[in-house]
């Protein structure tokens, strides 16, 4: 074998290697958008709902496939496509992703169980960004179907903001009368919200509790990560090491005042490219309140966002950090 | 140009078992992904292809990386073979030989361990599964050499060097 055939064989791999680049390349990031678009119209549900995760994850890119989406997220059949769609949604176009809140909001209403059952399924999947729709699911605990109940207590783990009501109605559901409901109602504490120092006594209580699961997932919940350590300080390094994503940001909006510590390292994420992390971190500054002055120019700034939502919850985090602050302005005129 | 010798069928099994090597790397995980869709979908092998397609990119599966990742360690033993099989036709026929024995072995430990791994992946999947495919190449770099030094040093025992002619002075 000659040299040149030993190097030729070897520029086949290199080239190889080049196409299968090249391939990744084409594949993946707003290229794939036309791709997953056409996917959406599939028949086979599988691949509608495969192509709504690669859009999710492309995120704003993806704007091109927000009507396609949409469609999907209030009409398809199959209710993993249409939370799926909605998902994506909520990362991609955050109005898109409060009209599927208001469709389903009313179906809360609605007198077939199935129907109400799939509005909950839906206000869950599109995450913090269903914020207005937690006094609507804090209602439908109240509903007499177990079913509705269980899946509205997951839907409200799964907005998990704002916590000053979403907490009460978690901890209300910790006494419900059927044990599935408390045993989902535990698990929102055990996996994703943080249980505060008024949620404790009840997490107590269930841990003696007859059922051997309840107790098993009321200690889980005592013992849960989300008490251990100085959760800010933990979230605010992954924030600054540029860990920025929907968990770590959804954490700290959940602990409320408590995230004071972390202003500086939320700041930088009111100008993220990504609509969702610019809304939540609103929405932490929000939960701190006055302890978020220093963010003060950051979001007046922000009150210039593209996005309405963003906008609409820098207004809020504001008037959280400042309450008086449109009084003053309003005395001094006069 | 230098000529590193003229044995036609050593040049071809060289050339044939380098890139055999390449693509059974990049594909073995979609192969066997794909048979076991198709037979838990009972013959439907037109969606396990849909199905495999459509999660190349997808996020939590990236059937892609994965054939990247275990190619990796294939593609290195594919420059070896190339290079080591390629250069042997200048060397005694009992060279080749044992060389052939070696790169034989480490062929069949990568292929053997290699497709173990990926079908008993794909047969009992759990929540550290996908580890595997981080780990897998990491292995195979190491059970490679030692494949190869196995079947190296049965060929030596297999092929000895003829035994030098008597002197007749």
């Amino acid at each position: 074998m000659t040299r040149k055939q030993i190097f030729l064989n070897l520029g086949g791999l290199v080239v190889l290697i080049g196409l299968l680049g090249l391939f990744y390349w084409q594949s993946t990031g707003e290229r794939a958008v036309p791709a997953m678009t056409a996917a959406l119209e599939d028949s086979d549900s599988k691949v509608r709902i495969g192509a709504a995760q690669m859009l999710a994850e492309i995120g704003p890119a993806a704007t091109p496939a927000v009507p396609n989406l949409l469609n999907l997220a209030l009409h398809d059949p199959v209710l993993y496509a249409s939370t799926t769609a909605a998902g994506a949604l909520s990362r991609i176009d955050l109005g898109a992703a409060r009209q599927v809140m208001t469709a389903n909001l009313a179906a809360l209403q609605d007198p077939d169980v199935q129907n109400r059952r799939t509005a909950c399924a839906m206000l869950g999947s599109l995450g913090p960004v269903a914020k207005p729709a937690v006094p609507a699911l804090n209602t439908a605990l109240d509903d007499e179907e177990e079913t509705i109940r269980m899946h509205a207590v997951g839907a409200l783990g799964e907005i998990g903001i704002p916590a000053a009501l979403v907490v009460p109605a978690l901890t209300r559901a910790l006494h419900d009368k059927a044990p599935q409901v408390r045993h989902r109602a535990l698990m929102q504490f055990a996996f994703l919200i943080p249980p505060t120092d008024s949620v404790l006594p009840h997490l107590k209580e269930l841990a003696e509790d007859k059922t051997p699961n309840i107790a098993t997932l009321a200690k889980s919940a005592l013992n849960s990560p989300h008490r251990q350590g100085n959760q800010t300080v933990m979230y605010a390094t992954m924030l600054q090491m540029g860990t920025v994503n929907d968990y770590t940001l959804r954490q700290l909006a959940q602990l409320g005042p408590a995230a004071a510590g972390a202003v500086p390292a939320v700041i930088p994420i009111l100008s993220n490219e990504r609509p969702l992390h610019r809304y939540l971190a609103a929405e932490i500054l929000g939960a701190i309140g006055p302890g978020a002055k220093e963010a003060i120019p950051a979001l007046t700034a922000a009150l210039q966002d593209e996005d309405a939502v963003v906008r609409e919850s820098v207004t809020e985090a504001l008037l959280a950090i400042r309450p008086t602050d449109g009084t003053d302005r309003t005395t001094t005129q006069k | 140009m230098t000529t590193m010798g003229g044995n036609r069928t050593l040049t071809w099994l060289a050339v044939g078992l380098y890139w055999g090597c390449i693509v059974f790397g990049l594909v073995l995980p979609g192969i066997v992904m794909v048979t076991h869709e198709a037979s838990r979908l009972h013959g439907g092998w037109a969606e396990a292809w849909q199905d495999y397609q459509l999660h190349l990119f997808a996020p939590g599966f990236n059937f892609f990386l994965i054939g990247i990742l275990n190619a990796v360690p294939f593609v290195l033993l594919a420059i070896f073979i190339l290079i080591h099989l390629g250069t042997a036709a200048t060397k005694e026929p009992v060279i080749v030989s044992r060389r052939l024995t070696g790169v034989a072995v480490a062929l069949a430990v990568a292929v053997g361990f290699s497709t173990w791994a990926h079908v008993v992946t794909v047969l009992h999947p759990d929540a550290q599964g996908a580890l595997v495919y981080f780990f897998l190449p990491i292995y195979l770099l190491g059970l490679i050499p030692l494949g190869y030094a196995v079947g190296r040093g049965a060929g030596m025992l297999f092929f000895k060097k003829p035994a030098p002619p008597p002197d007749t002075a």
